[in-house]
């Protein structure tokens, strides 16, 4: 560390970066896609040059450092976001699909980035969460709040069983395995008739509080802004509970047991590490984090069909985590954001709009495959004197196995 | 028993078209260790090619003003074989090469998206490329003893499939780079050390590859009579569930796993009540219980990892 961070140093630093993320993204948002491609681009150097000059570990730590300051600050622009584009309702519409995704992006990373599974099947898990929380609402009446635990539960059962495989497979067998599960997750609601068949689930209700239906525009201020915030409010309320969520994972003995598997399992298991229980609760855990975003979206859209769980979402949702930076919870929610504000600002070129993406995509994994934000190196805070021990990474051997251990 | 035997013909066909794909996910599997997702789609672009040197560009007519019919087709599907060939060895430049030496998923997903743009460059540029397009019958008509199933086509197609089979075994073992190939498959370094020149034979493969896939594409165009832009996702992973079932990277395991798939394809959609809907589930069910069960496939080594 070249200079040390004393408490106003860290502040601005912190303030800087939140403030610059946040208005960066809204540029995005706003802007035509040659200006979101040259903001990422910029972000991109930005963050090169702080890995060169190392000084991007000095952000994480003052960030890390002032954690309330960098919360308020994302809070209060989630907050003003509506009112800012409270005269374009597609604009608010993608807000809210970045939300959506980037919840089953987060869950995602938990096989892909943190346990090294590939899994090609989030779609199959997301759709799980829509279908059951709108079938129940449909079919039984079911409150959609409590359509949220269900789908939960219901994608996380099948969560349980897609991870069966990861058990026995691994490289590109499980991958193909995924895939096929993916395929036949998609061919089965097709055929299902019960499921609405290639018709879909038309007239799912949408969310209410009170009598308050979540469809309804909300008058704020002689504001009329459209319904959309209401779920971009419910949306966030949920990536940030998912996210704080993944980050106490990625802190937690779980989040270290499947970091070392995704380097050596066999060397795991010799730690004493469960591979049986830690991949199922690995594939459990995200796809519990799909459903959820699974049954927000039923209820947002109102009209769900197979082909919005379908294999290439499952790709788009892979690009997310890799794009973003795996295991790197905000890496990830970034990639998710920034990955469907690209994905929406393609839709303008039609033809061309997947074409455009994949050679995109193909770009970005020539020229930067670790992602926006790569993993980072986990710190240990030495019990004697509380410094962070720069450099001591999850390694099975030595002393952070040690700690595996109690 | 009429029924029966026509299936069995049919599943045999479709095995065959399946075959060649797995072959080519095999070859490349061989000597890189990477999936080659976009194969399915580069056959495609094959099948398009030969319908583009066809219907658009009259070549067939043209040709057989002065050439027997059959001489007139081997030559237009050779060439479409030569562009496919062309682009199996540029996809290897351009989004194989840079992700040498990186994490297994990288090479997979850019090829994945490879196989993405091939699908919407043929959907944009060809003439009406998002419709469905008949693709133009080259193959004879008529029958062989009077039996419905025995047509002209049905047994080109697989007697063309064991031609390309019969060639590459011959390629594969008795040619001097046929031999390093497989010294490359497997081992890289030790082959390396012979003097070997491994990039060389790599682009070798890729176009060997090429030429079988875009065969491949004319064969399971000719098999379904009208082709699809975005046709060659299935196509591909279909070939990559045979190449897997036989056993990755093993040539002839390809060709059991192919037939295997189709065998369980056909017969589901034919003598399971309501099965049509549910043959590629459980085509693909089998691939799972495969990979769970006999994850080495059929013919495939059995890999011991050593600490």
């Amino acid at each position: 560390m070249k200079t040390k961070i004393n408490g106003t140093n860290g502040k601005i630093i912190s303030l800087a970066t939140s403030l610059g993320v946040c208005l960066a993204l809204y540029i995005c948002l706003v802007s035509s896609l040659t200006a979101a491609l040259l903001i990422l681009a910029l972000g991109l150097g930005l963050i090169i040059y702080g890995e060169r000059k190392d000084s991007i570990e000095q952000v994480y730590l003052s960030v890390e450092k002032n954690k309330p300051i960098v919360l308020g600050i994302i809070v209060l622009f989630v907050l003003v976001l509506p009112f800012l584009l409270h005269k374009n309702n597609y604009l608010l519409h993608v807000v809210v699909m970045a939300g959506i995704y980037a919840i089953v992006a987060l869950g995602l990373n938990f096989q892909v980035g943190s346990t090294g599974m590939v899994n090609f099947a989030p779609a199959a898990l997301f759709g799980a969460g829509a279908y059951v929380s709108a079938i129940a609402a449909v079919k039984f009446g079911i409150s959609p709040w409590l359509g949220i635990l269900l789908g939960m539960v219901g994608a996380a059962l099948l969560g349980l069983i897609f991870g069966f495989p990861a058990l026995k497979t691994r490289g590109y067998y499980l991958s193909l395995v995924t895939i096929a599960l993916q395929i036949i997750f998609t061919q089965m609601i097709v055929n299902t008739a019960w499921l609405g068949g290639p018709n879909g689930i038309p007239g799912i209700p949408p969310y209410e509080l009170a009598g308050f239906s979540f469809k309804q525009s909300l008058k704020i201020l002689g504001l009329t802004i459209p319904y959309q915030i209401n779920y971009i409010y419910l949306t966030f309320i949920f990536l940030g509970l998912t996210a704080l969520a993944a980050s106490r994972l990625y802190t937690s003995r779980t989040g270290l047991a499947w970091n070392a598997i995704e380097q050596d399992e066999i060397v795991a298991a010799t730690q004493g590490i469960n591979l049986t229980k830690e991949k199922l609760l690995a594939f459990a855990l995200g796809a519990a984090f799909a459903g959820v975003a699974g049954a927000l979206y039923a209820h947002y859209t109102s009209f769900i069909g197979y082909e919005d769980f379908d294999f290439s979402k499952s790709l788009i949702l892979i690009c997310m985590v890799l794009l973003g930076g795996m295991d790197n919870v905000s890496g990830v929610t970034l990639g998710a954001i920034l990955l469907t504000i690209i994905d929406e600002k393609l839709r303008d070129f039609a033809d061309y709009r997947m074409l455009m993406y994949s050679v995109i995509l193909i770009t970005i994994l020539i020229t930067r495959s670790q992602g926006l934000l790569p993993k980072r190196t986990r710190k240990y805070k030495e019990k004697s004197t509380g410094m962070p021990c720069v450099g001591q990474t999850v390694t099975m051997g030595g002393e952070s196995s040690g700690s595996l251990k109690n | 028993m009429e029924l029966l035997m026509s299936q069995v013909i049919n599943a045999i066909m479709l095995g065959c078209t399946y075959a060649l794909v797995a072959i080519g996910f095999s070859l490349f599997f061989g000597v890189l260790d990477i999936v080659v997702f976009c194969a399915g789609d580069v056959a495609i672009v094959g099948a398009f090619a030969v319908a583009f040197l066809v219907s658009i560009l009259g070549l067939f007519v043209a040709l057989q003003g002065a050439l027997p019919p059959m001489i007139a087709t081997v030559i237009i599907v050779f060439v479409a074989a030569l562009f496919t060939a062309l682009l199996m060895a540029l996809m290897y430049r351009l989004v194989i090469r840079p992700l040498e030496g990186r994490s297994e998923l990288m090479p997979l997903l850019s090829t994945i998206a490879a196989g993405f743009a091939l699908r919407e460059i043929i959907g944009i540029f060809y003439p009406e490329g998002r419709n469905p397009q008949a693709f133009p019958q080259m193959l004879p008509e008529g029958v062989l003893a009077g039996n419905a199933m025995l047509s002209w086509r049905n047994i080109i197609i697989i007697i063309a499939t064991l031609l390309i089979v019969g060639l590459l075994y011959w390629f594969v073992n008795k040619t001097k780079t046929g031999l390093s190939i497989q010294a490359v498959s497997q081992n890289r370094e030790a082959a390396v050390m012979v003097g070997i020149n491994w990039r060389f034979i790599v682009y070798i493969t890729f176009i060997i590859g090429g030429v079988i896939l875009g065969v491949g594409g004319f064969l399971v165009a000719s098999y379904f009579d009208v082709i699809r832009f975005d046709m060659g996702s299935m196509y591909g992973l279909k070939g990559f569930c045979a190449a897997v079932v036989g056993g990755l990277g093993n040539v002839y395991g390809a060709i059991v796993g192919g037939l295997l798939i189709a065998f369980v394809e056909v017969f589901v959609s034919a003598f399971v009540p309501g099965g049509t809907a549910y043959a590629g589930v459980a085509a693909f069910l089998m691939v799972l219980l495969f990979m769970l069960f006999k994850p080495e496939g059929i013919i495939g080594e059995k890999t011991i990892e050593k600490v």
